[in-house]
């Protein structure tokens, strides 16, 4: 019993990843031949995705900040959620005369959030719209990233901007010009101080997973749906994992 | 060509993930193979961060030549970069006259910055009041200052043990307990979307 035990608990990692990759497969294929689940509203998805009308109308920009996480550690996770959200702000403003701007603070986060500018016009058929100054790199330290991402809000007619990535408590001199630049500000990250930070100088904070279901809330792709019930099934399955563990500790089967 | 591109990139990217994925799970078979494609991960990023750096110059440049309001920030910058990439090459990078310029130039930016950040959070917090006056708003204004005031001893009457006390359990059951909650929805958060990159789904890399 003792020698499973062990062995579930060195491969409990991939058990886990294949269950989810499985959930999400289920999901996925489930959800082709049926209509799309309603989402619980996040008023920082319906405000954004009114600002982004607004600003395709008002020949206004719309700023991404994919923060300063580097991809290749754990942080990362977030700025793909940020090129995911860069890419639909590119097509929901393809049509204006101002296309969306990206700051990041890491270089291989810059390319590929060029790398997703230039690809969606592309798909667009609308390739000769592609600048490469759009997608920026404005600093390598956190202060730097937030000084060089500033102007671009304050300068560039920025009527809504959306900070999502890895950030610290300098995030609170993002939103900071976002306000004194009248422009709506929705920002999500996974860092939790950063969420601290957030809850009390961003107009549309989203906290904890929120962020994550950004995809979903924006209509990337039906598998961000299908990942979201993943997520959804998962948390239930912690919360009562968690529970059990503290009633066991609590009549002392557990040490 | 064009339609081969994008799904070469998609197999070189998903078959990297997967194999540098299965290092961590089976290091025996894997490992030597993750080592090397981080490795390669490493030194590429390296020569993002020098495309990064051009990136800033041109964006910069395109701002000082179309003479847009706010270029002599955009001029000074670029000054700035050409004489420290000057000095860092004939110094080295932990040469006296490089470290001069970072102590001398970054440190205190960097400080004046962080004095900055501080009066916005002040700011932030007195607003927030406005903002959402509701009652978790006022709830996280009193454990904000009493975590504050429980931080440090009080002006004239030193450290009041009771709110040391009191600091010391917010910061160590509630506030962990609910900082552990948003990590676990943080964490399957990333796995979700590290799945979808796996499985091709998601194509950050111009798939």
């Amino acid at each position: 019993m003792e020698q499973v035990l062990n062995l579930i608990g060195e491969y409990l990692g991939i058990l886990f990843l294949l269950l989810c990759l499985g959930l999400i497969i289920f999901y996925a294929i489930r959800g082709r031949n049926r209509p799309a689940r309603s989402l619980r509203e996040i008023a920082a998805f319906t405000r954004f995705r009114r600002e982004v009308g607004l600003a395709v109308e008002a020949g206004k920009r719309l700023h991404i900040s994919l923060g300063r996480g580097n991809i290749n550690d754990l942080q990362g996770g977030s700025a793909f959620i940020g090129l995911t959200i860069l890419d639909r702000c590119a097509r929901a403003a393809s049509n204006s005369d101002r296309p969306p701007v990206a700051t990041s603070g890491d270089g291989t986060v810059t390319i590929l959030s060029q790398d997703t500018l230039q690809s969606t016009y592309r798909s667009l058929a609308a390739e000769q719209r592609y600048d490469p100054t759009s997608a920026r790199l404005t600093g390598l330290t956190p202060l730097a990233y937030a000084a060089g991402a500033i102007p671009a809000i304050h300068d560039e007619q920025v009527s809504a901007s959306i900070l999502a990535g890895h950030f610290g408590s300098e995030i609170a001199l993002l939103t900071e010009a976002g306000e004194r630049s009248h422009c709506l500000t929705v920002a999500g990250t996974d860092s939790i101080p950063a969420q601290a930070v957030l809850y009390a100088a961003a107009d549309e904070p989203l906290l904890g997973e929120e962020l994550y279901a950004g995809g979903a809330y924006l209509g990337a792709n039906p598998v961000h749906e299908a990942s979201l019930q993943m997520q959804d099934i998962l948390r239930w399955v912690l919360v009562a994992a968690i529970l059990l563990g503290a009633i066991l500790r609590l009549v002392g089967a557990l040490p | 060509m064009r339609k081969i591109l994008p799904i070469a990139n998609a197999i070189i990217a998903v078959g990297a993930g997967v194999l540098v994925l299965l290092g961590y799970f089976l290091p025996g078979i894997f490992g030597s193979i993750q080592s090397v494609l981080i490795q390669w991960a490493i030194i590429l990023a390296a020569f993002a961060l020098l495309l990064g750096v051009i990136n800033l110059v041109l964006v910069h440049w395109k701002k000082v030549s179309t003479k847009q309001p706010g270029n002599i920030y955009s001029v000074v910058l670029l000054l700035s970069l050409v004489l420290t990439v000057i000095v860092v090459s004939l110094s080295g990078p932990t040469g006296f006259w490089s470290l001069w310029i970072f102590n001398t130039f970054q440190v205190p930016v960097e400080i004046s910055l962080l004095a900055v950040l501080a009066i916005v959070l002040v700011y932030a917090g007195a607003r927030l009041i406005s903002r959402r006056p509701k009652w978790y708003t006022v709830l996280f204004i009193a454990t904000a200052l009493i975590v504050l005031l429980g931080s440090a001893p009080l002006f004239l009457l030193g450290e009041f043990t009771p709110l040391s006390a009191l600091r010391a359990w917010l910061s160590q059951v509630p506030a962990m307990a609910g900082a552990r909650g948003l990590l676990l929805g943080v964490a399957l958060g990333t796995i979700a979307t590290g799945l979808r990159i796996l499985m091709g789904l998601e194509r950050p890399y111009g798939g």
